[in-house]
């Protein structure tokens, strides 16, 4: 892309060479953004995807074939690949399903251990061989409706209201985003079990024990889901609704729209995107799920991610790769239908102005209104849902098979005082998380702007460069992880005896940065959209550079999105696993989720003190940025 | 910083990060910022390579190995932590010639050494031990061998699968086949075996028993009663069993010694046996092929079975001793808590060696799959 500068008329002579910088530097920073995407994700991915295409050295297409006409992995859809010229005998198939469903009236229980008949519509639908990939779309779809749902209220509570510590509550909505999976596991056990803190509440008012994980597995898998996923929601949304101009809607109640059909014409739409964007990646994110279903629900409960991690351990990457692959294309290619959507969204320039907060519970009276005692229902959910299994997680790394106990925290302490070098040691892993964090922050903010920047009036070619962009989060976690190994770790032979590694601080730092950035570009790129071209028209053509327009005019604009994406980057770097354990694996690079992990013996309680002081420095820190970043937003 | 001036540095430093990471082979190729050398050039330095645990908990057996072994040889010890991949790291790392700087790997597993030979040539990775050069060879069990028939491991120590069960819930249960009666519906907490090692054991241990045509059979069975395969084995002990989910979980024979050492109640922690056997899980030790100081991995594998250290590294990595009773004097605790099998049941090195994987595929296809 060519960016056809004029040159600027600089009186003051500030120096040939900032000038030449400031002209350039989109170019710059395209390029470095080029590098690091090159390097750690398109070759390391690469590296794996190919193996799904060769045997023995020769281009194949057998591992495909293979995968897509085993029942195993497609369900009913694998006899439609493996003959679809067949095309009677499918709908023949298909006619024979459709015959055999039947539709009674039943009485039913709905509600797990009361015994209340209800009258029931009872669908029997014959069995339908889904599958993995079947089953682990049809998981992703229900966890998707679940965060949606669940994250919402939340987005609408935050944006409308103003109550005490609602700043804070704001900030500490990330926290579930950072929490290794292992401890959401043991937080929701300690939270749902059956000997958990919601049973001994209920069985303080004579309730229960209920058995909620053995009822229905597949039911705690997509609240856990919901867990990480709604808040995802609910800040992206929360983020749009605090831009939208409030002018507009009070031009629109001028005119004689009552305050619902102004909320439905004038904000609404200007929230879609951001919901949307919110399910899209709900749904890669629960597609690529991995520790968690296994972890909660069970082997029953496997998705492709699972198969995929099986694939690699037993060396066959053909089949590992080809799985990926196809997984990558499914979520690339709902992010590009996706995209195509929102670029259908053309929008107007807009100054944000926020609709001003009501008082949460301004009096007694209102406090009783039907739409804050929903609020307050929603209020309980979330306690339980969200607070519950974090506040157990706490709850557990202060006690003991004896009651209340500080002996994890003191190990904690004895590590960081007494550990040898070869073992982990807490303040390194805090101080390491906190720096990576902020150097991916660097990093990633920049790329994710200059990705929006090139492709928000790209037109069609914009489109697949910005769907091409969403590539890190559409690629399985661990066939990246084994791409960085193979490709960065062990290092590329190159002639002369030299090898190209890229390993420690850099790679770390690198590979988080192409975690991250999608982020702040799926939270700058819809604000920018909507930006309207002629301010920028204007500046340019008072003798703004490219680069001075982008940073005097539009990127104050949508300093909001900027400020959401970067909170996203450092959550994303704090959280990071994976890849992290890979490449700082026997060095002293390691983080809080690797030191959680590293803390896992026999008894769990050090590594639940090591998550909890994870909960604890993120949630700070998260103050701190979304105190700092609100400096920013107009 | 300006974001603009700091724009502009974006590119420039990635290009710089990027530019030192050119290495010529051999000169430290490894773990970049590690500092280099691993101690492949026999000076007196033994890079030993072991998993978390071993090193990295309360009480691991990693500092004392390391504090004794560095007194009585006047050599350095150093313990690296075990790459995420496991053995398959090694493997790719031969594979890709991309060089290995630990000296001994602590820690093997009969299929490891499977794979190991699938995956690159009979025999590889490891050196074949010259058991004339170790003075306590001999003190370990013969039926703990690991069957290697390239002799490149000596077991260090064992452990066992067992059962681990709530006696004010279920009664123990006498046999596997038990665990299918009405019973012990919904009772039983078992671990994938694809990926965690108790339920790969566990899996090993019914095919023993049903044999290879009638495993899945039984295992269809346990289904139908109700079993749940978790992921690993924190996920269903320190998450599901703690937490009172279920009263049964499948875990190791050594259990009970942490229910003492933690204060934990004793009837959530019983023992059972099923058909009086529990699984056998040997773990050995092994010196790779390009090892540095090969007289000193001699050394620290006669260190490991002297009768101290089979001591320590039973109580402090709560394993059975590999050797013979003769040679190791076990405290009090550990004779009192960690219970043996009348019988032990194990697949060695043949019995593996082409069916593993398809055994467990065929299993995991069973349960998973809508």
């Amino acid at each position: 892309m060519s960016l056809a500068d004029r040159p600027v008329v600089d009186r003051l002579s500030a120096g040939v060479v900032s000038a030449w910088l400031e002209r350039h530097v989109l170019s710059l920073a395209a390029f470095g953004t080029a590098a690091v995407l090159v390097v750690m994700l398109y070759l390391p991915v690469g590296l794996v995807f190919v193996e799904a295409l060769l045997e023995d050295g020769s281009p194949t297409l057998g591992h495909f074939v293979e995968v897509l006409t085993d029942p195993f992995y497609f369900g009913v859809l694998a006899d439609v690949f493996a003959d679809p010229l067949a095309i009677g005998d499918h709908l023949g198939a298909l006619a024979g399903w459709l015959g055999g469903i039947s539709i009674a009236v039943t009485l039913a229980s709905p509600v797990p251990g009361l015994d209340l008949p209800v009258p029931w519509l009872a669908v029997e639908l014959p069995p339908v061989q889904k599958g993995l990939f079947g089953f682990t779309a049809y998981q992703a779809a229900l966890s998707t409706v679940a965060s949606v749902a669940l994250g919402l209220p939340a987005a609408y509570i935050l944006a409308n209201y103003e109550f005490y510590g609602r700043r804070t509550l704001r900030s500490l909505t990330i926290l579930p985003f950072v929490l290794p999976g292992i401890m959401v596991a043991v937080g929701f056990y300690a939270m749902f079990g059956r000997t958990g803190t919601l049973n001994t509440l209920l069985g303080a008012v004579g309730l229960g024990p209920f058995a909620f994980i053995e009822t229905s597995p597949l039911a705690i898998v997509i609240l856990a889901h919901a867990f990480y996923n709604a808040p995802l929601v609910a800040r992206l949304t929360v983020a749009a609704w605090e831009s939208v101009d409030a002018r507009t809607v009070e031009t629109a109640r001028s005119l004689g729209a009552s305050p619902r059909r102004a909320f439905r014409d004038v904000v609404a739409p200007q929230l879609v995107p951001a919901v949307l964007t919110g399910a899209l990646l709900t749904f890669i994110f629960t597609f690529m799920t991995f520790p968690i279903v296994l972890a909660l629900g069970g082997l029953q409960l496997a998705t492709v991610e699972v198969w995929i991690y099986d694939r690699v351990q037993r060396l066959a990457y053909g089949e590992a790769a080809s799985l990926a692959i196809l997984e990558t294309i499914l979520s690339l290619g709902l992010t590009y239908a996706y995209l195509r959507y929102e670029s259908a969204q053309t929008g107007f320039s807009q100054a944000p102005s926020p609709p001003p907060k009501e008082a949460l519970f301004p009096d007694a009276r209102t406090a009783l209104s039907p739409r804050r005692l929903a609020v307050l229902g929603y209020g309980c959910v979330a306690l339980v849902l969200f607070v519950g299994p974090l506040a157990s997680l706490v709850v557990g790394s202060v006690t003991d098979g004896s009651g209340f106990t500080l002996r994890n925290y003191a190990f904690l302490v004895e590590r960081q005082l007494e550990g040898a070098s070869f073992q982990t040691r807490p303040f390194p892993a805090i101080r390491n998380s906190l720096l990576f964090g902020l150097a991916t922050l660097a990093v990633a903010v920049p790329m994710g702007v200059v990705i929006s920047v090139l492709t928000v009036r790209a037109g069609r070619s914009g489109r697949l460069v910005d769907t091409l962009a969403m590539l890190p989060l559409a690629v399985s976690g661990i066939v990246f992880g084994i791409g960085l190994l193979q490709g960065l770790v062990f290092g590329i032979p190159l002639p002369g005896g030299w090898r190209f590694q890229v390993t420690g601080t850099v790679a770390i730092v690198a590979a988080h940065a192409v975690a991250a950035y999608p982020f702040v570009t799926r939270n700058v790129s819809p604000l920018l959209a909507t930006l309207d071209p002629a301010m920028v028209e204007s500046a340019r053509a008072l003798g703004a550079s490219r680069t001075r327009a982008l940073l005097d005019v539009e990127l104050p604009l949508v300093a909001n999105g900027i400020v959401a994406g970067a909170a996203f980057a450092f959550a994303i770097s704090i959280g990071e696993f994976s890849s992290t354990v890979i490449l700082a694996s026997g060095s002293e690079h390691y983080t809080m989720p690797v030191a959680v992990e590293r803390y896992l013996g026999r008894r769990s309680g050090p590594a639940i003190a090591m998550g909890t002081l994870l909960l604890l420095v993120t949630a700070a820190s998260f103050v701190v940025v979304d105190r700092v970043g609100g400096r920013y937003e107009l | 910083m300006r974001r603009r001036t700091f724009l502009g540095t974006v590119g420039s430093g990635s290009a710089l990060g990027l530019a030192g990471c050119l290495t010529r082979d051999g000169e430290g190729d490894e773990n970049g910022g590690n500092g280099g050398d691993g101690g492949s050039e026999g000076d007196g330095t033994l890079t030993v390579v072991t998993y978390e645990s071993m090193i990295d908990t309360e009480d691991s057996a990693g500092p004392w190995l390391k504090e004794a072994f560095e007194d009585e040889f006047d050599a350095e010890l150093e313990w690296e932590q075990l790459p995420d991949g496991g053995i398959n790291h090694y493997i790719q790392r031969a594979d890709r010639d991309a060089g290995i700087d630990a000296d001994v790997y602590l820690g093997l597993n009969v299929d490891d050494l499977v794979r190991v030979d699938d995956q690159l040539e009979d025999g590889a990775l490891f050196r074949e031990l010259d058991r004339d050069r170790l003075e306590r060879a001999d003190r370990v069990r013969d039926e703990f061998a690991l069957g290697d028939p390239h002799g490149r491991t000596l077991t260090y120590d064992m452990g066992y699968i067992s059962l681990v069960y709530d006696e004010n819930e279920v009664a123990e249960p006498a046999s596997l086949e038990d665990l299918t009666e009405p019973e012990y519906e919904n009772t039983l907490l078992a671990q994938n075996a694809q990926k965690a090692d108790s339920g790969q054991a566990f899996l090993l241990w019914t095919i023993d028993a049903f044999g290879e045509d009638g495993y899945l059979d039984y295992w269809q069975r346990l289904e139908d009663n109700g079993v749940r395969v978790l992921d690993g084995w924190t996920e269903s002990y320190s998450g599901a069993y703690m937490e009172g989910e279920r009263p049964m979980v499948v875990s190791y024979s050594t259990d009970q010694v942490y229910t003492n050492r933690f204060d934990y109640d004793f009837s959530r922690h019983q023992v059972a046996f099923p058909n009086e056997q529990g699984y056998a899980n040997p773990e050995g030790m092994a010196i790779f092929e390009d090892a540095g100081d090969v007289d000193l991995a001699y050394d620290f594998f006669d260190f490991v079975l002297s009768s101290e250290a089979q001591a320590e590294i039973a109580t402090r990595n709560v394993q059975f001793p590999a050797v013979a009773d003769e040679h190791v004097d076990l405290d009090e605790e550990f004779d009192e808590y960690a219970h043996r099998p009348s019988e032990m049941v194990s697949f060695d090195y043949d019995g593996l060696r082409g069916n593993l994987d398809g055994w467990v595929e065929d299993w995991a296809r069973e349960f998973a799959g809508q």
